[in-house]
């Protein structure tokens, strides 16, 4: 990927991350959240990760947030009220914030290259569907179904956590 | 050895079980309405699955699953320990009158899937498998904490813990992905590979670190990411915090184990370790094991319902345990492992006299325990108080053995301050387990109070941890060599 579209990308994915948090009213939350899932997307095309940029979009950009956008239209949920914070603890997680984005970008500035090196671009067999597959049932067979116990389990979990009322 | 997908399965046996019996008793639960019947068909799955784990080759170690698990005696070890747990809990559970109003097969499916992921944790050999299994603990154990139907307390506990959760396994995610971002690789050995080969710059591999801490940490109950303990503990279902306060710790220390030392340090000979990549671990676990047991035994001191007790003095039975790492040294290690033995007989011995007595008077208020010698809970009464001491340290007890073996190894590596931190907060655990067994023993009860009758099935559990926590200490040798056994980790 060319270092002039990473950038590009990546401030947008950052300013629309940034909407998620700031916005007050869920809808636009929700929508920013939108943006942010479709420019990741975008991300993984350009990194040659094809089906999983096309997944990206249809499960997460698409379904699941169209199913989070019904929710909240559903709940009628109202702007946020401003959230109030002791300023000491407001002025404790902006340093906090800040320390921790300061050092981390000081950091990766000063170890420039020296992680393992990268081949790019990627072979042309990577990322295609038939690659993701042979993956997916060969070297991660086990994470594979691990995750289908994971996601059989949540389903019960919800099932019981919704299947209650408080008295 | 390293097996594909098809030769591993019988190495992974136990965990086979443990699934089957999980899918069949949510079919179970649809066929026969019998509440015993359930926890008899878990029971007899675990055990089962306690057969296959010692059935299953423990001459070779290696691989699975292309390079997903590694099948050693660590992993070997925290297998039985989880199972036994589960054991324990499903024991609890079936004589518990909490439980039994909750939906049976999704409380025993999700406990099954908890220890399925807890198995896994412990045996996982890269950070995909290792997230996972813990993400799989961590959603049971979500949903287990509020299972109490029509609680309000049990609800708090639920949202509390996947809140807290979801920050703390985000976070440790975000730490990962530096990790592998830094060493090319999700494989632990390779990681282990780019540390020695020495590419990796130390303060960003600092930050990393500590992302991957303040997970684990959530996992452990280490202060300052054990927020979530005592409201957890005091909402969920008795067995479930006693799963939790046992199961759900020793699989954090389990994979914080195999990260810190096979893939971070380096075997230096005579048992000792190197750290690698130039990060000063130690000192910072060090820190927060001293922040961790004070912190804890001093909350645990102003608390009068025994739930938040237990569960102050498990955030700081995790600052003992921490210790163990510190040292940089295989004594640490296996004191650890012996540790955590001990620790399951006595928390959950604790925890299951705190069950019957929340069955009997509907809370875990100090209160109730007035004169419970006197009021027919002899037995509870006696085995609480084996319990209690053994969780102080007091001898003969397990517990004694165990801290005696940690501040050992602290002392060997002339470690004096941390030693004496540890010795001064058992000194201080003393308060608040006192303040129970005065209650139990030399409060008159209450005039209307009723009698406390046990039934044989809890009191079959007690026995059974009672006899543990007395008899261990005895055979402390053994056990000690067993942990030492334990202590082998394979990176090819």
């Amino acid at each position: 990927m060319h270092p002039v579209v990473f950038g590009i990308l990546s401030a947008l994915l950052v300013l629309s991350a940034l909407g998620v948090v700031l916005a007050r009213s869920p809808i636009r939350s929700a929508l920013s959240l939108v943006v942010t899932l479709f420019l990741l997307a975008v991300t993984f095309l350009f990194l040659d990760a094809h089906l999983v940029a096309a997944l990206q979009i249809i499960v997460y950009a698409g379904a699941i947030m169209v199913l989070f956008l019904f929710v909240i239209m559903l709940l009628n949920l109202q702007e946020d009220p401003p959230v109030v914070m002791h300023a000491a603890l407001r002025w404790l997680a902006f340093a906090g914030g800040s320390l921790f984005l300061f050092a981390g970008i000081a950091m990766f500035l000063g170890s420039a290259g020296a992680g393992p090196g990268l081949q790019s671009p990627a072979d042309a067999a990577f990322g295609t569907t038939e690659a993701i597959a042979a993956r997916l049932f060969t070297k991660h067979l086990l994470a594979f179904e691990a995750t289908g116990i994971l996601l059989l389990i949540a389903v019960v979990g919800a099932v019981v956590m919704a299947k209650r009322k408080l008295v | 050895m390293d097996l594909a997908n098809v030769d591993s399965l019988s190495f992974i046996a136990p965990e086979i079980v443990l699934t089957v019996t999980m899918l069949a008793v949510f079919v179970l639960d649809r066929a026969v309405r019998a509440a015993e019947r359930i926890g008899d068909a878990v029971r007899g799955g675990l055990a089962l699955a306690l057969v296959a784990m010692v059935w299953v080759p423990h001459e070779l170690d290696g691989w699975l699953f292309a390079r997903q698990l590694v099948h050693d005696p660590f992993a070997a070890f925290f297998e039985v320990l989880f199972a036994l747990a589960a054991m324990a809990t499903v024991w609890m559970s079936m004589g518990s009158a909490e439980v039994r109003r909750m939906q049976q097969g999704e409380y025993y499916g999700l406990l099954l899937a908890a220890t399925i992921g807890a198995c896994f944790m412990a045996a996982s050999a890269n950070l995909l498998m290792a997230y996972l299994s813990l993400e799989l603990l961590s959603i049971c154990s979500y949903a287990l904490a509020g299972f109490v139907r029509h609680d309000r307390g049990s609800s708090e506990a639920a949202l509390k813990y996947l809140l807290y959760g979801g920050v703390a396994s985000g976070v440790m995610l975000f730490g990962l992905s530096w990790l592998f971002g830094l060493c090319g690789s999700l494989d632990l050995v390779e990681i282990h590979a780019a540390l020695v080969a020495g590419s990796v710059p130390p303060a960003t591999l600092t930050i990393a670190l500590v992302l991957i801490l303040a997970g684990l940490g959530f996992k452990i109950s280490m202060v300052p990411f054990h927020m979530w303990a005592p409201d957890v503990y005091a909402g969920a279902p008795v067995p479930v915090a006693a799963f939790l306060s046992v199961a759900s710790k020793a699989a954090g220390f389990a994979l914080l184990v195999r990260v810190l030392y096979p893939t971070m340090s380096m075997p230096a000979g005579g048992g000792a370790w190197d750290v690698l990549g130039g990060v000063e671990w130690p000192q910072l676990l060090a820190v927060l094991a001293a922040v961790t047991m004070t912190f804890g035994n001093l909350a645990a001191l102003r608390q009068q319902r025994l739930k938040r007790m237990l569960a102050y003095s498990g955030v700081a039975h995790a600052g003992y345990l921490l210790m163990g790492l510190v040292v940089l040294d295989d004594t640490g290690l296996e004191a650890m492992l012996f540790y955590l033995i001990a620790y399951y007989f006595m928390n959950f011995g604790a925890f299951a006299v705190v069950g019957i007595l929340h069955d009997h008077a509907g809370s875990d208020d100090l209160g109730a325990y007035r004169g419970l010698a006197r009021r027919g809970g002899m037995l509870p009464a006696v085995a609480m108080a084996a319990f209690l001491f053994s969780l102080i340290g007091v001898p003969p007890f397990v517990g004694f053995f165990a801290k005696l073996f940690l501040f050992a190894a602290v002392v060997q590596q002339e470690l004096y301050t941390l030693a004496v931190i540890g010795v001064l907060n058992s000194v201080i655990s003393v308060g608040y387990y006192f303040s129970v067994l005065r209650m139990m023993f030399v409060e008159p009860p209450a005039a209307d109070a009723g009698v406390v009758e046990t039934t044989w099935h809890a009191r079959t559990l007690h026995v059974v941890l009672l006899v543990g926590t007395c008899a261990l200490g005895v055979a402390a040798g053994p056990i000690l060599g067993f942990a030492r056994y334990s202590l082998q980790f394979f990176s090819g």
